[in-house]
């Protein structure tokens, strides 16, 4: 069975012959096991992975694209004004968040004068030679392949900044609308720039994290009356063209899974489990409608204690697989805590217990 | 004459016009300002906190109730400082070294001044001698530490191990962010937890409270 087959078959929750499998690492993760014995880079670990799924392109539509104007930097970070008018703070060759420190749309009347149409002109970012050489790539390895990009919630934070976004929801609500269908009008129409390639991949992978350990960041009556309509055109756009639709948030999002499942949401990935999110309660309520990838908690990985990962792979997995719709991902990134032979281990075990 | 409690229900909706209105007319009926700040607005966002933590408000609505004390607040700081009256608690928050996010330290200093505690906040990537350095010089009876990270969770433990070195007596530390758990700040020897920003203040509170 190829991976495509597999992931196309977990869609339809039919029988597979193990359930698919991807990862995520941080960067510091892979130069720890690249000293331990890993060859070259994530890529390899995937490989030992047997890994199922290709993404072919990225789309987050900056609003100025090109610009990075350097403003300040130490030893260890340099602050700059990036493609979206932001001044953030980043590290000097280590991963990690970044600092907002500042934001260039912080009203209504910016966003009409400068940045709604420096958004609609901009030309597409999006590497569509590059989609259509990875797709091929991809096809030949018998991999799923998916387009990926950002939803409109996490370019609002991108473009606005958490506090002026999260406010304007409540004083503006109808800037907030008008910000997420301009960023989703533009992420379609690259896509679709791919597409017209004549690639023809097998789903979505959309990226907004939309919520943190306690809860959505607003509340899901917010959600469905400013984000969800957009979701929802994206996951109408996937479908309308043969593809399926992958949902990545961090965060406890138990409040508003039957929302994603309206919107047309087919799976959810990472499911954090330090958010509280477990999928041997999710999977038996919704495991039906939403397909589930990840869940296995970073935490206990970054343990080293091998009894202690078992049972985290040994219970989700049952719980997952008792559905058809789960695949194999750590709940976000693996981190550097974790040794080259746990995570090789963690492989053995996900072979061990993955089977159907 | 408005009531106190009218205020506390302005606060409470995030209604910044009706807390400044409210504010100055109380002022101006002759209530005192520490009594407007801590009968007041005080309650106003101890509501907000309460319903953060059920769920029955979120960030945004967190946000605009904050706004709307932070206006009534740039009203009263003259009066209060040329009394010479100031919150009964000072606090210092972070985000530890290594790590730059800012969201969850930005609201727990929020919900704590919301508290009427003093917050000096130190930004991100703050290194363990910074935080000790102010927590001397402030004669902080809190130090928040704040991570969202995993990569950076050493960094909070050696964080809290500097600041016990130092032997500080009248100063209690909490620790908070998207991978920390209980079980973590036991660990790491932190005298407190918290998961969200509304837990924050009852945490802070008791561990203030510990003190006396």
């Amino acid at each position: 069975m190829t991976g495509c087959e597999r992931v196309n078959r977990m869609f339809a929750r039919q029988d597979q012959d193990r359930i698919p499998r991807q990862d995520t690492f941080w960067p510091e993760t892979i130069t720890r096991w690249q000293r331990e014995g890993l060859q070259w880079d994530h890529h390899d670990a995937l490989r030992l992975l047997e890994a199922d799924f290709a993404g072919l392109c990225w789309s987050w539509p900056p609003v100025f694209p090109g610009q990075r104007e350097l403003l300040r930097e130490d030893a260890e970070t340099e602050t700059v004004r990036d493609a979206w008018g932001g001044i953030v703070r980043t590290w000097k060759g280590r991963s990690g968040t970044p600092e907002h420190v500042g934001f260039g749309c912080d009203s209504r009347a910016i966003w009409e004068k400068t940045y709604r149409p420096a958004m609609l002109a901009a030309p597409n970012q999006v590497d569509v030679q590059m989609a259509a050489v990875r797709y091929a790539d991809a096809r030949k390895l018998g991999q799923w392949t998916h387009l990926s990009g950002v939803e409109g919630f996490e370019a609002l934070r991108k473009i606005l900044g958490d506090e002026t976004c999260l406010m304007a929801m409540v004083d503006d609500p109808e800037w907030i609308r008008d910000v997420v269908a301009v960023h989703t009008e533009v992420v379609l129409r690259s896509w679709q720039s791919v597409l017209d390639q004549g690639v023809k991949p097998d789903g979505l992978w959309i990226y907004g994290d939309m919520a943190f350990n306690h809860a959505t960041m607003c509340s899901p009556a917010m959600y469905r009356e400013l984000v969800w309509p957009f979701h929802k055109q994206m996951a109408d756009w996937a479908h309308e063209r043969g593809m399926k639709v992958i949902y990545h948030t961090d965060g406890r999002v138990s409040g508003v899974l039957d929302l994603y499942i309206q919107a047309g949401f087919d799976c959810l990935q990472p499911i954090e489990a330090k958010a509280g999110m477990d999928i041997r309660q999710f999977a038996p309520t919704h495991g039906d409608r939403l397909a589930m990838i990840g869940n296995i908690d970073v935490m206990k990985m970054a343990t080293n204690d091998l009894g202690l990962i078992e049972e985290e792979i040994r219970t989700k997995f049952a719980a997952g697989m008792a559905t058809r719709g789960y695949a194999y991902h750590s709940d976000h990134s693996v981190p550097p805590q974790v040794s080259w032979d746990t995570y090789k281990a963690i492989i053995g075990m996900v072979e061990r217990y993955g089977y159907y | 004459m408005p009531l106190l409690t009218d205020l506390t229900a302005a606060v409470a909706a995030g209604k910044r016009t009706d807390t400044v209105r409210l504010t100055q007319e109380l002022l101006a009926a002759g209530t005192g300002p520490q009594a407007i700040v801590e009968q007041g607005l005080v309650p106003g966002m101890a509501i907000v906190g309460d319903q953060f933590k059920r769920n029955e408000i979120f960030v945004p609505e967190m946000l605009v109730a904050a706004r709307a004390m932070k206006e009534a607040l740039k009203l009263l700081e003259p009066m209060l400082a040329s009394a010479g009256i100031k919150p009964k608690y000072t606090a210092i928050i972070g985000t530890v070294q290594g790590d730059l996010h800012d969201i969850g330290k930005n609201l727990i200093s929020m919900m704590w001044r919301g508290a009427n505690f003093a917050v000096i906040d130190l930004g991100t990537n703050v290194p363990p001698e910074k935080y000790l350095a102010a927590a001397q010089e402030h004669k902080a009876h809190l130090v928040g530490l704040s991570a969202l990270l995993t990569t950076t969770m050493p960094a909070m433990k050696e964080t809290v191990r500097a600041l016990k070195a130092a032997g500080l007596p009248n100063t209690r530390i909490m620790i908070g962010g998207a991978p920390i758990t209980q079980a973590f700040a036991t660990d790491i020897g932190a005298d407190g937890y918290a998961a969200d920003a509304g837990t924050a203040v009852d945490v802070a509170k008791q561990l203030v409270a510990s003190l006396a």
